[in-house]
């Protein structure tokens, strides 16, 4: 092949073909288990011991405030290295790209923010590489995790519309805004939709696109309440969302008036709970993600509860495979109780 | 040494050899190893193709603030094309790289023959084609066919295909700009714009055309993105515009046109991709990141300014 190659005297043939035998194609049908994966109990030297938080958008208020504070409380508590890497904004190749170079390291666990199921491949490439993976907010379909904490979005978008339909006693319009093509979210807007649906005296008059900017849901929500005067309720799926809504409200002098549904119970959130501005919130038990995230990545390293004599021999891992961590339904009725 | 104090992207290249000698001295296991290097390349690598574009630009003394909408928006066309209306592979890549040309033509006509600020075109446009994106694909599309997936998936000698894509377009836009004039007169445009008009230069056309050229890598780094994950985000590229600029500055362009080089493009984004990936290894907090790198470009300007005064001191 090589001499017939030459005999042409055709150089660019032959670079394309030893191209073509240097190549390597993807598995096309890269294995994915359904049950979540054994792992490997380390044993010995655990004296450099460390738990590795992979999100994006680190310095996010709330992920700063609660995720990560528990995940470097839980560090503190058990006296072991933790770490919180990441990008600054809100960037899933960024956060892929970090996980891959954190995998070079060798971690003694990986606990992911499950920001979009584009990052199976690259959780699947950390359990291949031994290394105990735990996966927080959203789960992540065809991964191989060891175990999955969050919240429903579906719940969130329900919860919050069954309140808003309470509030506004069945008719009126509404509009809802989050961070557009995130896809927590949009399953979110979704369970929101599939319960108003059910409501035909209900308007649904925009689905808006916060850009997780209380800036901009403040200004969105202004002209929203400019075209329909006559709205009954905005709901918000994105922390800053709702202080932006509550804002625009109360510069509208419809405070009270307007009904408010939003997620998180940050300080501001529950300032304007109390205040009468905001209705309902749909708040994350956040804290639990991490704190118990990083827990079972520490019970899978060190064995504590052990449900055979080898799990990772019979293929079992001793801690739970996905633990939803509910929802805290924030209302004028319960405000006291979350401030001080 | 003459050259060495004149052209930034020399120094940025002592910075980058010194910075991976003290980092492999401090992280002997984990930072010069070919896995890490590799692994480096890739994360730089759609950023690169796009920093090649954007350092056309700048040299010609004009910069685009799309190229990340463009990113997101052709790789969710695309999928689009794909995954919902069945267009066949080929047709729905060239479909998504046509629209990303169209949509720099669109930015370079009405910059060079409307007169519309470059800042405010581009940041138009940047909202347009995000926008785009999002109605396309929503929350993104996932699980693209397998034969899309191998352009970004597929390894050739053991190094991923898109570090190849990213060597490669540093290559021919390095021959262009040394071996052929037609590119060479982007560096008169952007020294003097006036002048390269008098001189018979079609100014407007060549400045139309640095927007298509930009605009398509950004759309060839789409399909990269899109096929490595083997998903489609509209999120994708977001912050992208600066994170390019500042890696062009970096590797020797001006703001104000007439300067840079292509292969400075690739040193730019390797220099963040390295000093980034130090800072995970070193388990630096992504709080630090940004102040870290935003330092280090105000450092390397500095002293890229402090070394062309006392050359011209002792000249």
């Amino acid at each position: 092949m090589i001499n017939t190659l030459k005999k042409h005297r055709s150089p660019w043939l032959f670079i394309f073909f030893l191209c073509a035998m240097g190549c390597t194609l993807p598995p096309k049908n890269p294995e994915i288990s359904t049950n979540r994966s054994p792992y490997q109990e380390r044993k010995g030297n655990l004296e450099n011991e460390e738990y590795v938080m992979v999100t994006t958008a680190v310095t996010m208020p709330m992920y700063m405030n609660r995720d990560q504070r528990a995940f470097l409380k839980w560090g503190e508590e058990r006296n072991v290295k933790v770490s919180v890497l990441g990008p600054a904004d809100w960037d899933v190749p960024a956060q892929i790209n970090t996980i891959e170079e954190v995998i070079g390291t060798q971690p003694t666990g990986l606990l992911i923010n499950g920001t979009d199921p584009a990052i199976a491949q690259v959780i699947n490439k950390a359990v291949n590489a031994g290394i105990p993976t735990v996966v927080y907010d959203s789960d992540i379909p065809n991964a191989d995790h060891a175990a999955f904490l969050g919240t429903n979005w579906y719940e969130i978008g329900r919860l919050q519309a069954e309140e808003m339909v309470q509030l506004i006693e069945g008719k009126g319009k509404v509009a809802y805004m989050g961070i557009l093509g995130m896809s927590n979210m949009e399953t979110g807007f979704q369970g929101y939709l599939d319960v108003l649906k059910k409501y035909p005296e209900i308007e649904v008059v925009g689905k808006y696109d916060s850009k997780a900017s209380t800036e901009e849901a403040a200004r969105i929500s202004s002209d929203v309440l400019s075209a329909h005067p006559d709205i009954a309720g905005i709901s918000g799926f994105d922390g800053p969302s709702g202080p932006g809504i509550a804002l625009a409200v109360k510069e509208a002098g419809k405070a009270g008036k307007i009904k408010i549904t939003t997620v998180d119970g940050e300080p501001e959130h529950l300032q304007l709970v109390k205040e009468g501005v905001i209705h309902m919130l749909a708040a994350q038990k956040r804290e639990l993600f991490t704190w118990y995230g990083a827990q079972f990545l520490y019970d899978m390293v060190h064995g504590t509860n052990r449900l055979s004599n080898n799990d990772a021999k019979a293929g079992i891992t001793s801690i739970p495979y996905r633990v939803d961590t509910g929802l805290l339904k924030i209302t004028p009725k319960n405000i006291d109780q979350f401030v001080n | 040494m003459k050259q060495i104090l004149q052209e930034r992207i020399y120094l940025l290249i002592i910075l980058l050899v010194t910075v991976c000698l003290v980092a492999g001295i401090t992280f002997p296991t984990n930072f010069l190893t070919f896995s890490n290097f590799s692994q480096i390349l890739l994360n730089v690598s759609v950023d690169t193709i796009v920093a090649v574009g954007m350092m056309l630009l700048l040299i010609s003394g004009s910069f685009d603030l799309s190229v990340g909408s463009v990113v997101a928006l052709t790789a969710c066309l695309t999928a689009y094309l794909m995954q919902v209306l069945h267009i066949p592979i080929p047709m729905a890549i060239v479909l998504g790289l046509c629209a990303a040309l169209v949509l720099g033509w669109i930015n370079g006509y009405l910059v060079a023959y409307k007169g519309i600020n470059a800042m405010i075109q581009t940041l138009a446009m940047m909202g347009i084609a995000r926008g785009a994106a999002l109605m396309l694909s929503g929350s993104g599309s996932q699980n693209l066919p397998y034969w899309f997936n191998t352009i970004g998936q597929s390894k050739l000698l053991g190094i991923q295909m898109p570090i190849w894509y990213m060597l490669l377009t540093v290559g021919i836009f390095t021959f262009l700009f040394k071996k052929t004039i037609f590119f060479r007169r982007y560096y008169y445009i952007g020294g003097n714009e006036k002048a390269a008009d008098l001189s018979g230069i079609q100014v407007k056309k060549m400045k139309m055309l640095g927007f298509v050229i930009s605009a398509g890598l950004a759309g060839v780094a789409g399909i990269l993105i899109s096929s490595r994950l083997g998903a489609a985000l509209p999120t994708f590229g977001r912050g992208l515009e600066l994170r390019v600029i500042t890696a062009v500055i970096l590797g020797g362009a001006s703001l104000t046109g007439g300067y840079g080089k292509i292969p400075g493009a690739l040193l730019g984004t390797l220099f963040m991709g390295i000093i980034a990936n130090i800072m995970v290894i070193s388990r630096v907090s992504g709080y630090w990141q940004e102040i870290i790198l935003g330092i280090i470009l105000i450092l390397t300007l500095g002293l890229d300014k402090l070394l062309l005064k006392r050359y011209a001191q002792t000249a």
